[in-house]
Parts: C-alpha cells; sequence; structure tokens
C-alpha cells in the first residue's frame, strides 16, 4: 500500500540513494505545484520526505514545508531528520545519515567508516555501484563486513547500540525491508509529475506514473510488489535494498535483481547471522529473534529449481 | 527428462517470396549473416560448454528463406561437428540441424547435396498454408505480380516424404483464415503430410464471432478425421488429449513458452532470449539483446526469463481459468503486446479462441472414442495413437 510522497525541491535535490543527481542547474519546484503535491500528500494520506537541495530555500518554501507533518532528507549541514554524506568523517548532530559510497572508497576509507559509525545514531550505507561487484569485490567485501561486524560487537559490549543498514538491521528484521519504490512510495518531481523514485525521474523524464493533475497511474502495478517478484519473494535477505531501479538497469525488469545485487546482501546477511551469534555470547540479545539460518547460496537464483 | 537447447542463427531476411502476413515484407532487408559473426557465436557457444549442460542441441536455421544461405549453412555445420568432434563436447552424440523452408529450392544440387551429408541429423518442415487456393492467397512471389507458390512448393513434396517420411509441417491461423481451415488440414493431409502442427496467431487480430467460425471449423475438422478414418495415421495438434483443463497453481506453475532456454544469434551477432525479441519481429519495443558474439552473453538479462512462472504473469482470471491447460502464450508477443517494457504481463487475445477450441476438441475426443468403443477397436487405439506435439511458434 502507498504510504509515502517523497518531493524534490529542487532539480540539484540531493541524491540519497543509488542513482547519481548530476544536474547542476537549480530549478525550484514551482510554488503552486508544491502546494498541490502537499494536498495530493494530505488526501492521500501520505507520509511525505522532502529532499532539499544544497543551497538555502526561499522563505515562502520553508513556511509551505511546515504546512505538513514531513521529514526532511538534506546534505549535511542544518537541521533535518536524515543527512545525506558523499563521503565518509565524522558528524557532530544526532540525525541518521545516509552515506553514498562507491565500492572502492568504501574499502579504502575503512576506518573513516566505522568511526563515522560511533558519532551517529543510525548509519545507512548505500553502495553507489553494486551493480560492478566482481567475484575479487565480493571477496573484500565479506572481509570489510566481518572487520566491521567485529567492531560493532565490541561497541554492542560496551553498551551501546549501534545501527548500521549492513549489519544490524537483518539482526531486527522478520520480514523483508525493501525500499518498496513503485509500491510504497512514489516521487513527486519538480516539473509536478509522479515518478516510481527520483532515479525514475533523473534517468528519464518521460517515463513518469501520473501527474498532479490526473492523479497516478501506475501501470503493471503489482511487479513492484514482492509477490510479484520470483526471486526475491524466496529470500532472507531481509535488510536487502531491492532497488528496483537498478533491478531494470541490469535485468530490464523492475522485479528481478541482478547476481551482483543478490550476492552483495548476501554477505551481509551472512556477516549478520556471525555479528548476532557472536553478541549473544556476552548475554541475551533480542531474545524473541530466532538465529539467522545458515545457508549454502549467495544468490537465490542458484536455488530455483528447489522452489515450488 | 532430456532437455535441449534450441540454438538459432538467423541467417539471412531475404526470401524468394513475399508472403502478406510476413513482418519482413516491405522491410526490403537483405541482411545475411556473415561467415565471421557464425564462426564467432559458435566459438563462443562451444567454449561455454558450463553454460549449456542441455543435453543435447537442436542448431536451428532461420529467414527469410534459410535455403538461401546453403553454402554457409554447409560451412557453420561443417565447422560445428568439426568443433563438437574436436572439443569433445558433449552434444557431439546429440545434436540436430532443423530448418523451416518454404520449400521452393528443396530440390536444388546444392540443397540436396546438403541433405545427403547431414541426413540422419535433419529434420526440415515445409511451409504449406493449405490448399492451393487457400496458399496462393498469401504465399506469392516477390515483385508485384501476385503469383502463387504453390505448384513450386507442391512439386517437392513426395521428394521431401521420401526422405522424411515423417516430415511435419506448420501453419499458422490468422483471422481471414478460419474459413479455410477444415480444406487446408484435409488437403494436407492428402499430400500425405501425416502431422499437421497447427495453431492461432498470438497477437489481438481477432473479430467478434470469429471464435464461433473457428469452432465450427474444427468440429467440421473433427467430423472429418473421424469419419473419414485419418485418426489412426494422421494428427493434427489442434486436438490434444491434455488441454482444457483446471491448473493447479502450485503444480504446474512452469511457464509456457521456451525463450530464455533458447537462444538466437543474427547477422549483427547479437544474442537474443529468442527471436521473437529481435528488432525485426517486433511491433513497438525495443528489442531485448542479451549479449553478442565479442562480449558473450549478459546473464543478468536472462534472470527473468530463467525464473518466471505461469502465476505471476498472469491475471486472476487466468490462474482461476477451468479450462487453462493448453491455452498457450508467446513471451515475444507477451513484451511486444504490454504496458510496459515487461515480459511479466501475459497476453490474452487467444482467450476466446482457445475456449472455442478447448470445445471443440472435448467434442472430438468424446466422439472417437465412442466410435471406437462401439468398434471394439479402443485399446488398439490407445497403444499405437499418433502422438502430436503441441508445438507454438
Ligand atoms: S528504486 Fe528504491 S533503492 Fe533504488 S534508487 Fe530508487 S529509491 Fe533507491
Ligand atoms: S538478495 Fe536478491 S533475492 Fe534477496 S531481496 Fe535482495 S535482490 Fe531480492
Amino acid at each position: 500500500m502507498l504510504q509515502y510522497l517523497i518531493i524534490l525541491l529542487d532539480e540539484t535535490s540531493t541524491s540519497f540513494c543509488h542513482y547519481e543527481n548530476t544536474r547542476k542547474e537549480r530549478n525550484l519546484i514551482p510554488l503552486d505545484v508544491l502546494k498541490k503535491g502537499i494536498r495530493y500528500g494530505m488526501m492521500e494520506n501520505l507520509m511525505i520526505q522532502f529532499v532539499f537541495p544544497k543551497y538555502d530555500l526561499p522563505q515562502e518554501y520553508k513556511d509551505e514545508v511546515e504546512t505538513i507533518d514531513h521529514s526532511k532528507i538534506k546534505p549535511i549541514a542544518d537541521e533535518a531528520d536524515v543527512w545525506v554524506a558523499d563521503e565518509p568523517a565524522k558528524v557532530d548532530g544526532n540525525v541518521p545519515v545516509v552515506l553514498r559510497v562507491s565500492k572502492e572508497v568504501l574499502f579504502e576509507k575503512e576506518n573513516e567508516v566505522v568511526e563515522m559509525l560511533k558519532s551517529v545514531p543510525r548509519l545507512n550505507i548505500v553502495l553507489t555501484d553494486v551493480e560492478t561487484f566482481t567475484e575479487n569485490d565480493f571477496t573484500r567485501y565479506k572481509s570489510l563486513l566481518e572487520r566491521v561486524a567485529a567492531e560493532v560487537e565490541r561497541m554492542y559490549v560496551d553498551g551501546k547500540s549501534p545501527q548500521i543498514n549492513l549489519l544490524t538491521d537483518r539482526m531486527m528484521l522478520s520480514a523483508m525491508n525493501n525500499c518498496g519504490a513503485g509500491d510504497m512510495s512514489v516521487t513527486l518531481a519538480p516539473n509536478g509529475k509522479f515518478y516510481v523514485c527520483p532515479a525514475f525521474y533523473y534517468e528519464n523524464e518521460e517515463d513518469s506514473i501520473g501527474d498532479l493533475e490526473h492523479g497516478l497511474d501506475i501501470r503493471n502495478k503489482q511487479l513492484y510488489k514482492l509477490e510479484y517478484a520470483p526471486i526475491c519473494r524466496h529470500c532472507d535477505a531481509y535488510q536487502c535494498k531491492r532497488c528496483v531501479w537498478l533491478n531494470r538497469k541490469t535485468t530490464l525488469e523492475v522485479n528481478t535483481p541482478s547476481h551482483e545485487q543478490c550476492v552483495v546482501a548476501h554477505l551481509e546477511r551472512n556477516a549478520s547471522k556471525e555479528l548476532l551469534r557472536n553478541i549473544r555470547k556476552h548475554g541475551t540479545f533480542l531474545p524473541e529473534k530466532e538465529d539467522i539460518k545458515e545457508i549454502d547460496y549467495l544468490d537465490p537464483f542458484d536455488k530455483r529449481e528447489t522452489w515450488q | 527428462m532430456n532437455s535441449i537447447k534450441n540454438i538459432t542463427f538467423i541467417v539471412t531476411k531475404d526470401c524468394q517470396l513475399a508472403c502478406k502476413y510476413c513482418y519482413l515484407v516491405g522491410k526490403n532487408s537483405k541482411e545475411r549473416m556473415p561467415w565471421e559473426v557464425a564462426k564467432q557465436a559458435i566459438d563462443y557457444i562451444l567454449g561455454h560448454e558450463e553454460d549449456f549442460r542441455e543435453e543435447s542441441v537442436v542448431w536451428d536455421f532461420i529467414g527469410g528463406e534459410p535455403f538461401l544461405e546453403i553454402e554457409l549453412i554447409d560451412k557453420i555445420c561443417d565447422y560445428l561437428k568439426t568443433e563438437m568432434f574436436r572439443r569433445n563436447h558433449h552434444w557431439f552424440n546429440s545434436y540436430r540441424f532443423s530448418f523451416s523452408t518454404n520449400g521452393i529450392n528443396y530440390d536444388s544440387p546444392k540443397v540436396q547435396e546438403f541433405i545427403t551429408k547431414n541426413h540422419e541429423h535433419l529434420s526440415i518442415g515445409i511451409t504449406i498454408d493449405g490448399t492451393k487456393r487457400k496458399h496462393d492467397l498469401n504465399r506469392i512471389y516477390k515483385g508485384g505480380a501476385e503469383r502463387g507458390s504453390y505448384d513450386d512448393v507442391v512439386r517437392n513434396i513426395p521428394l521431401w516424404l521420401k526422405q522424411f517420411p515423417h516430415g511435419g509441417t506448420k501453419v499458422t491461423i490468422s483471422s481471414a483464415d478460419i474459413p479455410y481451415i477444415k480444406e487446408s488440414v484435409l488437403h494436407l493431409f492428402s499430400l500425405g503430410i501425416r502431422e499437421v502442427h497447427i495453431n492461432v496467431v498470438f497477437e489481438n487480430v481477432w473479430k467478434e464471432d470469429d471464435d464461433k467460425l473457428f469452432g465450427d471449423q474444427l468440429i467440421q475438422l473433427a467430423d472429418e478425421i473421424i469419419d473419414g478414418g485419418y485418426y489412426n495415421d494422421y494428427s493434427c495438434s489442434f486436438f490434444s488429449e491434455n488441454i482444457g483443463k483446471p491448473l493447479d497453481r502450485v503444480l504446474y506453475n512452469q511457464n509456457w513458452c521456451g525463450a530464455g532456454m533458447m537462444l538466437s544469434v543474427d547477422a549483427a551477432g547479437n544474442f537474443y532470449p529468442c527471436t521473437r525479441f529481435a528488432a525485426y519481429s517486433l511491433r513497438s519495443k525495443k528489442p531485448i539483446i542479451i549479449g553478442n558474439v565479442h562480449d558473450g552473453i549478459d546473464k543478468n538479462k536472462l534472470r527473468p526469463f530463467l525464473t518466471l512462472d505461469r502465476t505471476t504473469q498472469s491475471r486472476q482470471e487466468c490462474i482461476d481459468c477451468e479450462v487453462a491447460s493448453g491455452c498457450a502464450w508467446c513471451q515475444g508477443e507477451n513484451y511486444d503486446a504490454a504496458d510496459t517494457a515487461t515480459i511479466y504481463q501475459r497476453a490474452t487475445a487467444i482467450c476466446k479462441m482457445h475456449k472455442a477450441r478447448v470445445r471443440a476438441n472435448n467434442y472430438y475426443w468424446n466422439k472417437l472414442y465412442r466410435k471406437l468403443e462401439l468398434e471394439d477397436m479402443r485399446e488398439e487405439f490407445e497403444k499405437s495413437k499418433p502422438k502430436s506435439n503441441d508445438l507454438i511458434c
């Protein structure tokens, strides 16, 4: 069910996810479009997430944003509900951070990432190039996750409760918790049209799924749902982003993930499994949760012969 | 189960004919596959044995008219045989070469030489639409003079049937063909063709009442086959005992069409999950190219095809359908007709035609079995009844 409306306040609104926003020219959403968008959100009972650009907005925009309950996604600067960073660094302020990094930066700046984790209430790492992972990258990623998990374990032992999506989300989850674009959320772009997510807008403006005048028109809407994703519905890497935009880019279908996506998510799942086991060695932890199972695959696709 | 890989070379887009229903007509393409491309494709495929685990292979050659490129085909087949042997490939003992031809130059020395050389590994189907009247309505020579090709094809049928006594033919029915179904099938039987694979097109071409006309034709055909005693030695794929039953959503959740298990390569060296995804056979969508002879196959692009099942792509009405079995689809047509660029939306233009077929099919088996019982022949028939495979494309 649709629950969220993401509103891009400007053409240059910061990217908070897998896609790159390369637009340089400022182009604010027209004020009347913003107003209509907010009204649409109210009428459809949607929680609004505003995505801010790097520069300061005119006062009338700030005022308009405050007319509804919402969350703010911003580059690290002033007050927000989520900050987006493109580099790992220590952060001041009690705000969850999305860190967008390439695999190379992640491998090179592992220590900075750990420092960052220590300084924020929650760290959401988005790999901007999952689709390019090679066998060698998988190996490197696996050992990186093991080392970071050891740090997380130490932090737990020290009485803290760090949150890092790659390792701690899976420990807490009992069902899929994916991005939900096209199913649970849609995006309103500055041109007044709806898109599955900002990535679909930046990739091709023609690819809209309706507009404020006529409402939403999501063709083949079911394909954004988990039940219609043949590989993912058999999977228990619950923390996986399951990025429908990357799916389409790599396999041409929004409901089908790439091999790279699945292996990366399973390396995280397996590292979470070990982490959970290790934390439990120090005492009771999440007693209501079962152990994460041992499995013999990294890509559910390889087990397709066993699906009913 | 004996799994079979189907690998198709689109060797040429040229043809002697300009059939009225052919999607190549008007495009005037003479594009032919260069030997280098064919060789690279073979080197790639045979060099990646681990990705092609199927027990057997059918090397399929299509066009345009494939036999226009008999020299290239001969070279390809020689190379395939040598390479499968040299590499000790598991397909060396289990391969076929398959052709679907218009039959016009079937008796030419070069084609005949090729047949003699490869006979035990060959399957060849010749396309005839039915009676002369029906065939010449559509299958005409290029050049605009409306000259039909029937006589030039039928001339070669005895030779073909001598060389391939089990040779079958494939007939595709569109709206305008419905009134000729009965006479066409009977005519093909009378030419000595024992297996007629026939199906209706998947495209949305049907007019109001086409299902009734279609049903009537099939009932008349059923009467002729049964009353005329053809059922012992001839088969027409419209009548099949397995169609028209509900399908359990769990036990019968397989995809119908084999796209993705097949591989098709064109003159430019691009790979497709099936020929229907190449640009020249699509009406409104971009081609789905899953790789090429230089870079190989992008396995990510095959994942949707290899995990596609019946229920995920079907509407509830189709999942619950009481006569679902045998209702076919073509992934390429699904893609072409879909509201978004997906292979996950089943096209159902065929629905009313399938239902009409099911009713006629029920009639056929009820009538036939009653007759056999009255004649005390049922048991014998069951033992030796001709098999018909439901070919869909
Ligand atoms: S589809 Fe979801 S995960 Fe992918 S870029 Fe869009 S919002 Fe992010
Ligand atoms: S790991 Fe793969 S199968 Fe599992 S949810 Fe992610 S994308 Fe889907």
